[in-house]
């Protein structure tokens, strides 16, 4: 399980500075601090960012949002952002609601304001919605991690990381190559949400990273992972290994 | 002028007085014919009449007839010819022949005349009348032989034959013809055969000429005695007649007859009386120019009063015109006026919403005025007061006091920050301009949101918070103004509650589209009549009370302007020093997920 990569875009260095202590506190890493446009561009592009916090006036324009429209034209380079401002300027917030999915925190705000915020503005990302505050599922997922709140901060697993997922009830066991973690989330829906090339139902309540089979037993119905794992296979679940020979 | 040119030679040339007598007979002659034509003309008028009725179909007849009978010559000419040309009746041509003979005659056109009345055919019933015209055209064109056989052809005739005129006319004229030829003893016998008849018929306008052509007959044989006889026979005949003409020529004979025998005086008396029957014409003709000259004048009268009339109409039509135009221009005026009057009161409609608006906004800018300048004023006023206190007590080191002073500090301030928060959205609010976007809201984090900024002010009135909202609910609301409602109420009800108290927010399930929550605190409460007044519906804010503890109301009616726009219901229940409660509903998301 990683930290959240956040990188935050504002000119004035106190209100920077709050934030930082804030997020570090909650176990964020903020990848770096931006003053003004140009080096806000510079830092997205050398850091995998997660999150971006973006205060709307930078040095007195409204560059905040000029970066936002910026990275929403690339396709697949942009990533989660919440908009910062003191101003309830409607014109502004018209403009600024155009770089959709729009999330906004006014100033000032409180620590539990803007972990609400990156939580939100995730969810409105990743199009999954009243996620981490619902009692039933704590984990947004995308193509390349899966977002988990534990207590009150985000933190990822990479995909590629995971070996396999094994459910129990309202829970799912996700077991990487070093850790093993549960999170909360209905098989069906992380069977939806995960890439169905990478991830293959094995059992009735498994989930495998077809990337990481090492070795499959069919005799004893048996799939050995990368770190010897052993998983069972069960019968209804084999017809995907008639794809992976034709693959192979 | 002929008169004159012998009277001033005063010879006694014969052949030159019996010039001057025959230009008097001929005068006489067309004279003579005058009572003739009469009778001939109503004998024979009536057998034309009578023609004309017979042939009622011949219409060209019957109007050559009407225009012959009442001497309209040239009409006569004209619808005799059309019957010549169209008819082939013979009896009607012959008819035709003899009035278009008797017109040209009358026209003076005696070729003309000659010409129709030959074309007479000799079975015409008046076939001797025709001879009769026949020979007195060949005497005015002085044929006096061929006047002669005409006139020896009507001689022979009985009186009873001829009912159209009187023999004696005949021997008249055959007496001329032969005088005329010189043939001296037969014109005395034919004149003296008229004589004889005329004497009988008593006709004294004829038988003044006639004595003076039988006077002119002896006096060219100069048998002057006898002639000046019946010259003096014709004078005093003359005096009986009114005709000028013939009074004229028997004085001025009576002249040339005094002036031949020398004896001067008489002739001039003659003269005088010649000359006065002249005048007498001559005044006549004056009298008849006069006559055409005031008919002419009148004429003109009349031209100028139709001109005056035209005048008058045409500026009677001027004056009509202008009238219509003015009433059209009156109309396009009044029109006009109407319009810009509707377009006045349009505008003065649009001028007084307008001004409505702005009263309603000047009002709203008074309102924040008053606020800021008590207030805001008064907040910032105690910060400092607190300020100077602290830096007093720095001096001092009494650091227990410090503390408290610091604490007292930030309380002003965020008292006056929420104080300034709420005075901006509700201007905002007022004018329109603030931004709202409902969405999803988790009601549990933002309950705890506000309450992490309040957590001070609890700890310091040892109050204890409880948040019980559970954490499936989501509503559906504009986030800040959500946050607002929930600072002002939990603000509020920080403020009316006692040391030790407890404030709880929680919801109360009984509506699955609504979702029902509640503050709760267990303070001063309030009665039914600030209940009242917080919950009445003004745009305005309501006056401040003296108290201390009451506060501006700006914070109610925000809150309450907010959560009409999130949707939602505001209630209070509140007793008295036992607690109040606030109940609000917001539109609820369900979520499957």
């Amino acid at each position: 399980m990683d930290n959240i990569h956040v990188l935050i875009i504002e000119d004035t260095p106190e209100q920077s500075d709050a934030l930082e202590k804030v997020l570090l506190q909650h176990n964020y890493t903020v990848v770096g601090v931006a003053r003004n446009f140009t080096d806000a561009l510079k830092l997205f592009y050398e850091n995998t960012i997660d999150i971006i916090i973006i205060d709307v006036f930078l040095n007195g324009k409204p560059d905040g949002i000029t970066f936002a429209e910026s990275i929403n034209i690339i396709p697949n380079a942009s990533k989660p952002f919440v908009f910062l401002t003191s101003s309830q300027d409607r014109q502004i917030f018209e403009r600024a609601k155009l770089t959709k999915p729009f999330s906004f925190l006014m100033k000032p705000f409180n620590e539990l304001e803007i972990l609400y915020a990156i939580e939100m503005a995730v969810e409105k990302f990743y199009d999954q919605i009243n996620v981490f505050l619902s009692e039933e599922q704590n984990t947004v997922i995308s193509n390349n991690h899966l977002f988990i709140k534990k207590k009150n901060a985000l933190k990822k697993v990479s995909t590629n990381d995971i070996l396999y997922i094994e459910v129990e009830e309202r829970y799912c066991n996700i077991i990487t190559e070093k850790e093993k973690f549960v999170i909360l989330i209905s098989l069906t829906k992380i069977n939806e949400l995960l890439d169905k090339n990478k991830f293959i139902k094995t059992h009735r309540n498994t989930i495998v990273n077809s990337d990481k089979i090492e070795e499959i037993i069919l005799a004893d119905n048996l799939i050995i992972l990368k770190g010897n794992h052993k998983i069972n296979l069960s019968d209804t679940y084999k017809d995907f290994i008639k794809k992976m020979n034709i693959l192979s | 002028m002929l008169f004159h040119s012998n009277y001033r030679n005063n010879s006694r040339d014969k052949m030159c007085k019996l010039k001057t007598n025959l230009v008097f007979i001929l005068c006489l002659y067309s004279i003579l014919l005058y009572p003739q034509n009469q009778t001939v003309k109503n004998s024979f008028n009536e057998i034309l009449k009578k023609k004309a009725a017979q042939f009622d179909q011949e219409s060209n007849f019957n109007k050559a007839q009407y225009f012959f009978i009442n001497k309209k010559w040239d009409s006569t000419l004209v619808y005799s010819m059309k019957q010549l040309s169209s008819g082939n009746n013979k009896e009607l041509s012959d008819y035709c022949h003899y009035i278009r003979g008797n017109s040209f005659r009358q026209l003076k056109l005696f070729k003309e005349a000659q010409k129709e009345l030959n074309l007479i055919s000799k079975d015409f019933p008046f076939y001797y009348l025709a001879d009769k015209y026949l020979g007195e055209i060949y005497l005015e064109l002085k044929e006096f032989d061929k006047a002669i056989s005409h006139f020896e052809k009507l001689e022979k005739r009985t009186p009873a034959q001829t009912p159209d005129y009187k023999i004696s006319v005949i021997y008249q004229n055959l007496g001329l013809c032969y005088l005329h030829l010189q043939k001296f003893d037969k014109a005395e016998e034919y004149l003296f055969k008229s004589k004889e008849l005329k004497e009988k018929e008593n006709d004294n306008a004829s038988l003044t000429y006639l004595y003076m052509n039988i006077a002119n007959l002896y006096y060219t044989q100069y048998k002057d005695d006898k002639a000046i006889t019946y010259f003096e026979k014709s004078y005093s005949l003359s005096k009986q007649i009114k005709d000028f003409d013939k009074k004229r020529d028997a004085a001025l004979n009576m002249a040339v007859v005094e002036e031949n025998r020398g004896n001067f005086k008489k002739s001039l008396v003659y003269r005088k009386e010649f000359e006065q029957w002249k005048d007498s014409l001559t005044n006549q003709n004056k009298i008849w120019a006069l006559a055409d000259y005031e008919k002419k004048f009148a004429v003109a009268q009349k031209q100028k009063q139709i001109k005056v009339l035209e005048v008058e109409n045409q500026l009677k039509n001027t004056q009509r015109n202008s009238l219509f135009f003015s009433a059209i221009g009156l109309l396009i005026i009044l029109t006009g006026g109407v319009y810009l009057y509707a377009q006045k009161a349009k505008n003065s409609k649009i001028i007084l919403t307008q001004k409505n608006k702005l009263d309603q906004l000047n009002n709203t800018k008074d309102q924040l005025f008053s606020i800021v300048s008590h207030d805001l004023r008064s907040s910032v006023n105690a910060l400092k007061t607190s300020n100077s206190k602290l830096s007093t007590t720095l001096e001092t080191k009494n650091y227990d006091e410090l503390n408290q002073l610091i604490i007292q500090n930030s309380a002003i301030a965020n008292g006056a920050y929420s104080l300034l928060d709420n005075l901006l959205h509700w201007a905002m609010l007022q004018t329109k301009q603030l931004y709202f976007h409902k969405e999803s809201v988790h009601l549990n984090s933002i309950v705890q949101q506000i309450e992490y900024n309040y957590k001070p002010l609890l700890l310091d009135k040892s109050i204890t918070f409880e948040n019980s909202v559970p954490k499936n609910i989501f509503i559906l609301a504009d986030i800040d103004s959500l946050k607002i409602i929930f600072r002002n109420l939990l603000d509020n009800a920080i403020k009316f509650s006692n040391e030790n108290g407890k404030i709880s927010f929680y919801t109360r399930e009984n509506n699955s589209e609504y979702c029902e929550l509640v503050i709760e605190d267990n303070g001063i409460g309030m009665s039914q009549e600030t209940i009242k007044e917080l919950l009445a519906d003004n745009d305005l804010l309501a006056k401040k009370n003296d108290s201390e503890i009451i506060g501006t109301g700006l914070g109610m009616q925000l809150c309450k302007q907010m959560i009409k726009k999130n949707n939602g219901t505001f209630t209070i229940e509140s007793e008295i020093n036992i607690g109040t409660k606030i109940i609000l509903t917001f539109p609820k998301i369900t979520n499957n997920g």
